[in-house]
């Protein structure tokens, strides 16, 4: 059963065509990167997911059923810029947020505190949002979006202004919450991240998804086309008639090959010639897959 | 409904718990009345005039004057007077102003076979409007006296035609004459316009300065992900609505306590009553400050929500509240005039009619027809400024940057 599915959906303001087209499916239980260069969509399609806009046209459900607003009290919104009140208390803020979302307010208390804990957040419970850092900030907000337990959690630049000690700590519980069965939608252009934690990706290029389907689906449409070895001795090697392009450092080097040419062909030569350490047939990285498709979009 | 009454409390709490609002509810009836007790006693010191000087070639008119200008309140400590004055006398008099040992000198010349003098008031400053008008009717009065004492009449019996006539006022009041204070009444409605005033345009322009602040942390983008914008406009207006209440109260009770208390009473001040203010008037008080409220804080809101900085609303602030103005500016017009077609079209007139209404209540009670439907002009006014401001905010808050054209805040309504 998929939590969100998005089916054709289309928004124009004015002139401009925001969404044109859009299906996409989040099941229970996996982890949805929302991608796509600056401006290309991602926060209006997140907006019509949650009923901050409406489509022109095309269907939103949500947990199998046509969206309405009693279901937002299962959905968590963390938008891109920290959206809380600066001259309010933590704790208040966290039991307010709660209680909108139609939890009770001891309840919003109990959980609050829980989750500054889990997050270390502790001290900063009694302060006022105004007084904590950046990271501080997306932390509460973090909490924020997860305390009535949402079913679905839509994340708009989670990690954005965080350390690396604060973004592993915050990726750890995304995917702890995953393993629980939420479905977890989010939107980044950080390739390195989407890589690591998503299971399904769409790729929307100006209101279009140009790229969509699993991780798995989407690299194998990519050839596995680069060589990685790490050689000592003879290097002719890298004039093999399956190589298209090289970059050599020192005892390494980075082959482009020609489509269709057979890497064992080249690892038999290289061995003939030189000591192998490591040969790697790579695929493609999502940032490559990314560059690729809106690059030739561009230039269409 | 929920929701609403969440974000109420929130907007409640965090007003009537900062520092501002205990500073504006303590010190603004302290400054009122230090300004009023101010104006009372600069009143009363008359003008600073201490040490004076007449001078005159006619010795029984100078001695006249004198007599006349020691009599009202607030006397000069000294009068001097110089006659019959010469030339020389007057080099001296103004060396004496310039030492600063006279505060003045009045010379009069009077020609022979005139009955009128020509009378000069020298001073260090020119513009002593209040000295001047004193010194004018002493010598008015003077010279009323001489003129009355040559004809041979006794002196009480000028004393007594001089006497000044009180007019007091009653009002007609369903056909029944009623006795009736005008400065009080004037009074009366002069401070609960003030207050009404300062607090529709004081918290009218937080709700426009709160929506502005949501718009830019982005708070408003969490919110509408949870509620309606109805809801939450509801909600913040409900909230800065009740605070302004909580500090009009706490007004009205410092109020209560000083026209209670043992102070007041000596200066003859004992209840709302005695500033004119009647119960019936409290109560629309109450109804128009409410209906003001919601209907300027949500034109505030609409308006807060399509520009995009502070700078912006405080350039047009002025336009949203003219129309409160317009009833200030006419206020002695609708006092006096409190059924004309002018007064009762304006007091039906939704942005005007708190105010204008108000006058009029203060003044004489209008139909009841007209108090009523007033009220239902402005319910209906209200519903819909907050249904445009909700459509304006649920939009104009997802757009940055700029601010919104005329033409296309038309469009947002028009968005779903």
């Amino acid at each position: 059963m998929p939590v969100v599915e998005l089916d054709r959906i289309s928004k124009s303001y004015d002139q401009k065509v925001a969404i044109k087209d859009l299906s996409l499916k989040i099941e229970a239980g996996t982890m949805f990167g929302l991608l796509g260069p600056n401006g290309a969509g991602k926060t209006s399609s997140i907006r019509m997911m949650i009923g901050i806009t409406l489509p022109d046209s095309g269907t939103v459900n949500l947990f199998d059923r046509p969206f309405s607003r009693d279901q937002l009290s299962r959905v968590g919104y963390l938008p891109e810029e920290r959206g809380l009140y600066k001259k309010m208390n933590v704790m208040d803020q966290l039991v307010l947020m709660g209680q909108l979302h139609g939890l009770k307010a001891e309840t919003a208390q109990q959980r609050a505190r829980a989750w500054c804990d889990r997050l270390q957040i502790m001290d900063a419970a009694d302060k006022k949002t105004q007084e904590l850092s950046k990271g501080m900030q997306q932390k509460i907000q973090f909490i924020s979006t997860l305390l009535h337990d949402p079913g679905l959690i839509i994340m708009d630049e989670p990690f954005s202004g965080l350390d690396p000690v604060n973004a592993s700590l915050l990726q750890d519980t995304l995917l702890d919450l995953k393993k629980q069965g939420k479905a977890i939608l989010f939107s980044t252009h950080r390739m390195d991240q989407v890589e690591k934690l998503c299971d399904s990706i769409c790729l929307v290029h100006r209101g279009e998804a140009v790229l969509a389907g699993t991780m798995r689906e989407v690299k194998s449409g990519y050839e596995r086309n680069r060589v990685l070895i790490h050689f000592e001795g003879g290097r002719d090697f890298l004039g093999h008639p399956a190589v298209e392009s090289f970059k050599e450092y020192a005892g390494q080097a980075e082959i482009k090959l020609k489509p269709g040419a057979n890497a064992q062909d080249l690892l038999k030569s290289a061995a003939e010639r030189a000591t192998i350490f490591r040969f790697e047939l790579v695929e493609p990285s999502l940032e490559e897959i990314f560059i690729k498709t809106v690059g030739e979009k561009v230039d269409a | 409904m929920h929701s609403a009454l969440l974000i109420a409390k929130r907007e409640y709490l965090e007003r009537v718990r900062s520092k501002a609002f205990l500073l504006t509810t303590i010190l603004l009836p302290l400054v009122m009345g230090g300004i009023m007790a101010g104006s009372i006693f600069a009143a009363s010191k008359g003008g600073g005039l201490k040490h004076l000087a007449i001078a005159s070639n006619d010795a029984g008119l100078a001695a006249a004057v004198k007599a006349q200008v020691q009599k009202g309140d607030n006397p000069p400590e000294s009068v001097m007077v110089v006659a019959p004055a010469t030339e020389a006398d007057r080099q001296e008099l103004v060396k004496q102003v310039d030492a600063r040992t006279l505060d003045g000198y009045l010379w009069l010349d009077l020609k022979p076979g005139k009955s009128v003098p020509q009378a000069i008031y020298a001073s260090r400053t020119s513009a002593d409007v209040f000295s001047v008008s004193r010194l004018q009717d002493a010598v008015s009065q003077a010279l009323m006296r001489q003129q009355l004492a040559a004809r041979g009449m006794a002196a009480d019996q000028v004393d007594d035609l001089l006497r000044k006539v009180d007019v007091k006022t009653a009002q007609v009041k369903n056909g029944a004459i009623i006795t009736s204070d005008a400065s009080k009444s004037f009074i009366g409605a002069y401070v609960m316009i003030m207050m009404l005033y300062f607090v529709v345009v004081f918290y009218g322009m937080n709700v426009a300065r709160s929506v502005i602040e949501e718009k830019t942390s982005r708070i408003f983008e969490v919110l509408l992900a949870t509620a309606r914008p109805e809801s939450l406009l509801m909600g913040k207006l409900l909230g800065v609505g009740a605070a302004g209440l909580t500090q009009v109260g706490a007004w009205f009770l410092l109020l209560a306590v000083y026209s209670g208390s043992a102070i007041a009473a000596r200066a003859g001040v004992n209840g709302f009553a005695s500033f004119g203010i009647t119960p019936l008037q409290l109560g629309f008080f109450a109804i128009y400050f409410l209906l003001g409220f919601f209907f300027y804080s949500a034109v505030a809101a609409g308006f807060g929500a399509s520009v995009s900085s502070e700078q912006e609303v405080q350039q047009f602030s002025f336009f949203i509240v003219a129309p409160l103005l317009v009833g200030l500016i006419m206020m002695s017009y609708i006092l006096s005039n409190p059924n004309s077609a002018l007064s009762v079209g304006l007091s039906l007139f939704p942005p005007c009619t708190p105010i204008v209404m108000y006058l009029r209540l203060c003044s004489q009670t209008p139909p009841m027809w007209q108090l009523a439907l007033s009220v239902v002009l402005m319910v209906a006014a209200i519903w819909v400024a907050i249904w445009i401001a909700a459509r304006i905010y649920r939009v104009g808050i997802l757009m940055y940057g700029k601010r919104a054209t005329l033409p296309e805040m038309l469009r947002w309504l028009r968005y779903s």
